[in-house]
């Protein structure tokens, strides 16, 4: 069997760099190559990647430069299906002062990603990263469950603990089978809430195995993507997990793209 | 035999959604009163829970509360087809469906599985808790290979022990027989039994079948459980189909003198039945030594507690349809007095205070406190404080004397019942400066206001039992004096205690308002916060979640009825203003945050005559369990909600009132529905009624 790959996009920006340090970590939890993909408009100059990469070099052993040139969401797609990533790790190139969702490349990666995408804000500049507490944002749903299975097996590999945050909040319950949401009747919280916990739980164990995973389940309740992000910031989450349908149509998408643009720490997307 | 065709009696469930299992597994339990199974799928799955209670049988660890206790799950199979394990998911499940046929008591299961070689296996199931003997549990296995000839193995597999013996010290024994049988019903040659697996030779086209048989018995029925398990299941196994069939004869019967039948709302009709059907298979009239749980035997939620559920939702159900049911309900309470003897004791009170919680002996079982999945821990108080139990206790017992004229139970335990949770009230009622007595530091119904003075439940409910004690004394009297004598020296009971229970529900604090005709619902409601609900709708989620605790608790949001309850329990003391004054002032003002809400407002809006808003309520109290949105079952069917429901279409659409000499009606049919009848039995007679023609007798109790 080959070696997982981790595909890192630069395309010769500052900002780009700030994937690096994420990639780099992720790569060594998941025993995986370092791929990355320097895509220009043009030819680059000789030597040009590896001056742009310039301090980050001596850090990143092991490491595989694809210079390449054209446009860049194409080509990294190209390359993506090329080497079959595990995961594609690359900056927003956005932020929340902006405005914008992602960057044009970004988005591109995202909506056609044959694996799941960490996108990590420029911010962070390429400052040390590790990956302590997971945040996985769970509706109740069975296909938000679709970030379970990558988040535990990362908190697995990683040794980090998975936080799983269900937000309840005004409005009709979902209305895919086999969801489960806050209990509506709380007849005796005595009772229900050990029961609710312990399903939750159950379901999630259900859906990727939780072995020896260190899990804890938050309940919470207003704004989603407001709630999510409050957490992650008071629990000093590394990375957020979100399953994405694929879609950016309202309601749920809402909270996708709230905490998408304002999470401090780097977001993996998942396709549901 | 086959599964009930008629939709309006069946529950069915097309394919497979693994997230739904849990929730599947408590709706299509199967029992009888003495033994619950859950659904559970035979071969397993990634989220089966399988499960089998038997009722009354707890286990308690040291330090926790006791949980009814889980015996050996006696419902798994595993079978392969030329060594191939049969299993959903794996190959191609061409059809599979479950039933849950309420009308013959059995859990059907009906699948077409294609294996990665092509072979077509066609399996039926059929799974019961016999209603006719209630220490068997049947299980029968059809299987056909369609399209192949070749070897079957299956294992009818008992994972637990056969024998087991809780931390309390009960025995439980199962027993398994089980027989093999070809086409044409002989026991087949080609079997080999070795450790309870069955290997046969399939001819293509022919249906082999797998009877099995498990008798259950502990110790706490008979000395010698195992022996007594083993005889019965050996004999049993001899005649499959006579066990089958008393097993239909019994829900028949059943159903005689318990469906609902609706014509025009084939949702409400199979709520209904839904509700009556788990109703049955949680009661069983032989024992008097158990109660039904919040869940019934469903689920291992609420740990298998009885709370008021029992006497205030589930009860008038029994009283009405089956009371020889209901009265092993009432001598549960009458079996665990002394337990309530000791707990108003404790707390420096005299007479009978109920647990909030109870299992096997009626000793206060209620969690002290819950660590809620946000993190904080919360204080229950329920256990001291939601007093009112004792009250709903004794409403039970008035409601069954009043309905059957059971003079042997009234004399020997319901008027000790009704006698000892008076003599607490007197107690537990403090004379104050006002002149008024007060009861103080309650819950009410309404869980979301602790700690709280003069619940106007608690307190209603406390006057109308210190009345009805008072004039039970005086009925014993009058018509069974020698008996009375012996009561009241048993009891101590002083000659002038029912004049002081009179006098103290007389002058009982009751925060009636004369002017506006409304109950306060405690010291101070009227003062709190006002939040408009309307905004919060819809939600997935109870308001106390939304809101947090302590503005809840500061606020007029109510957790379900509670002046309203006490309007719908002392209908005919409330004159027609003051119970629609009150509905309409808290109606608004609840949340619902108990499932046992929606169908009280449902019960009380359509005696209003609001039968639009009554049979929306009916349809959420319906939902609870039935609809696929939120997982709500998951843990076990909510058993009170359902003999809520059944009230609201027998008391509120149907308008059986049964407050007079003989039983009248008045039709409150919502819109959809064009009829509704029920039969009941009333003081020794049959009755019928059909709505909206009327009341009929049809004979006398058998």
């Amino acid at each position: 069997m080959s070696q997982p790959v981790v595909l890192v996009p630069l395309d010769g920006s500052e900002q780009a760099l700030s994937a690096l340090p994420v990639a780099k970590v992720l790569s060594e939890i998941e025993s995986a190559a370092l791929h990355i993909v320097y895509v220009g408009e043009h030819e680059p100059a000789v030597d040009e990647p590896g001056v742009r990469l310039g301090r980050e070099v001596p850090v990143l052993e092991g490491y595989t430069i694809d210079a390449r040139v054209g446009a860049p969401a194409a080509v990294i797609l190209q390359v993506a299906a090329e080497i079959k990533p595990r995961l594609i790790t690359m900056c927003k190139h956005s932020s929340p002062e902006d405005g914008k969702l992602l960057g044009r490349t970004a988005m591109k990666v995202l909506q056609n990603a044959p694996c799941p995408v960490v996108l990590v804000p420029p911010e962070r500049a390429a400052t040390p990263w590790r990956l302590h507490h997971i945040l996985v944002p769970h509706d109740g749903t069975p296909s938000t469950s679709a970030a379970l299975p990558p988040a535990a097996d990362l908190a697995q590999r990683g040794r980090a603990e998975l936080l799983v945050a269900h937000i309840t909040n005004i409005g009709a319950a979902p209305a895919e089978s086999g969801s489960f949401t806050t209990p509506f009747y709380v007849d005796q919280p005595q009772h229900e809430w050990p029961a609710w916990t312990s399903e939750f739980v159950r379901r999630l164990a259900c859906v990727c195995p939780l072995g020896h995973l260190h899990v804890r389940l938050f309940l919470a309740h207003g704004n989603p993507a407001a709630e999510v992000l409050r957490l992650s910031k008071r629990q000093s989450t590394d990375l957020i997990v979100l399953a994405w349908r694929g879609t950016w149509e309202a309601p749920r998408a809402a909270v996708f793209k709230g905490i998408l643009r304002e999470a401090q720490c780097p977001t993996m997307v998942v396709r549901a | 035999m086959a599964p009930t065709v008629d939709p309006g009696w069946i529950i069915v469930e097309e394919g497979f959604t693994l997230t739904r299992e849990h929730e599947l597994e408590s709706l299509f339990t199967i029992g009888n009163g003495y033994a619950g199974s859950r659904g559970s799928l035979e071969e397993g799955s990634e989220l089966s829970a399988p499960a089998t209670f038997v009722a009354g049988v707890y286990a308690s660890e040291p330090g926790s509360v006791p949980c009814i206790a889980l015996v050996a799950d006696w419902t798994r199979l595993s079978a392969t087809i030329e060594g191939n394990p049969l299993r959903l998911g794996q190959g191609d499940d061409l059809e599979h469906r479950r039933i849950l046929d309420m009308r013959q008591g059995i859990l059907w299961r009906e699948w077409r599985h294609q294996d990665g070689a092509g072979r077509i296996t066609r399996m039926r199931t059929l799974r019961l808790a016999s209603l006719a003997d209630r220490h068997l549990l049947v299980q029968c296995v059809t299987i056909t290979p369609e399209n192949y000839s070749g070897s079957l193995s299956i294992n009818g597999i008992l994972t637990g022990p056969v024998a087991q013996v809780t931390i309390n010290g009960i025995t439980i024994a199962m027993e398994v027989a089980s027989r093999v049988m070809d086409h044409a019903g002989h026991r087949t040659r080609a079997i080999e039994l070795i450790d309870g697996r069955h290997n046969v030779e399939l001819t293509m086209g022919k249906t082999y079948r797998l009877d099995r048989i498990v008798a259950l018995h502990t110790s706490r029925d008979t000395t010698e459980p195992h022996d007594k398990a083993r005889g019965h299941a050996e004999r049993a196994i001899e005649d499959m189909a006579g066990v089958i069939g008393e097993h239909c004869d019994a829900w028949r019967a059943r159903w005689k003198t318990s469906d609902v039948p609706v014509d025009g709302d084939p949702a409400a009709q199979r709520a209904l039945r839904f509700a009556v059907y788990h109703l049955v298979t949680a009661a069983n009239p032989l024992d008097d030594r158990v109660s039904i749980g919040a869940r019934g035997l469903t689920g291992t939620a609420y740990k298998g507690h009885i709370f008021w559920d029992t006497d205030i939702f589930m009860l008038p159900f029994f009283i009405l349809t089956y009371p020889e049911a209901a009265r092993a309900l009432l001598m549960y309470r009458y079996h665990t007095l002394a337990a309530a003897r000791a707990k108003a004791a404790r707390l420096g009170h005299r007479g009978a205070f109920y647990a909030w919680e109870s299992a096997e002996n009626g000793e206060e079982v209620t969690p002290p406190f819950v660590i809620a999945p946000d993190g904080e821990v919360i204080r229950i108080f329920t256990g001291e404080q939601e007093q009112h139990i004792s009250a709903d206790v004794a409403f039970g017992v008035w409601k069954y004397w009043e309905a059957t004229a059971d003079e042997h139970f009234l004399v020997e335990a319901g008027a000790e019942i009704l006698i000892e949770t008076a003599r607490f009230w007197a107690s537990r009622a403090a004379h104050e400066e006002d002149g008024r007595y007060h009861i103080r530091g309650v819950i009410g119904p309404d869980e979301y206001h602790e700690t709280v003075d003069d619940n106007a439940y608690t307190n209603g409910l406390a006057q109308w039992n210190l009345e009805v004690a008072a004039q039970v004394v005086r009925l014993l009297t009058e018509r069974w004096p020698t008996e009375c004598r012996a009561l009241s020296r048993r009891l101590a009971l002083e000659p002038d205690e029912p004049r002081r229970w009179l006098r103290v529900a007389r002058d009982l604090y009751t925060g009636f308002d004369e002017q506006t005709g409304l109950f306060e619902q405690f010291q101070g409601y009227f003062e709190l916060e006002e939040i408009d609900l309307a905004p919060f709708t819809p939600r997935n989620a109870p308001m106390d979640v939304l809101l947090g605790r302590e503005r809840i608790q500061r606020s007029k949001i109510i957790k379900q009825p509670d002046v309203v309850m006490l309007v719908h329990l002392l209908w005919e003391r409330m004159p027609p203003e003051v119970r629609r004054v009150n509905f309409s002032y808290y109606e608004p003002r609840c949340g619902h945050g108990s499932s046992l809400s929606p169908a009280i407002h449902a019960l009380v809006a359509a005696r209003l005559g609001d039968t639009a808003l009554a049979e929306r309520y009916f349809r959420q109290a319906a939902e609870i369990d039935l609809a696929d949105n939120m997982g709500n079952a998951a843990a076990g069917i909510h058993i009170g909600s359902l003999g809520g429901l059944w009230q609201a279409a027998v008391f509120g659409f149907g308008g059986l009132s049964l407050s007079g000499e003989k039983p009248e009606h008045n039709s409150n049919l919502p819109r959809s529905w064009h009829s509704v009848s029920v039969r009941f039995y009333w003081r020794g007679r049959r009755y019928e009624l059909v709505v909206p023609e009327g009341i009929k007798e049809i004979g006398h109790n058998p």
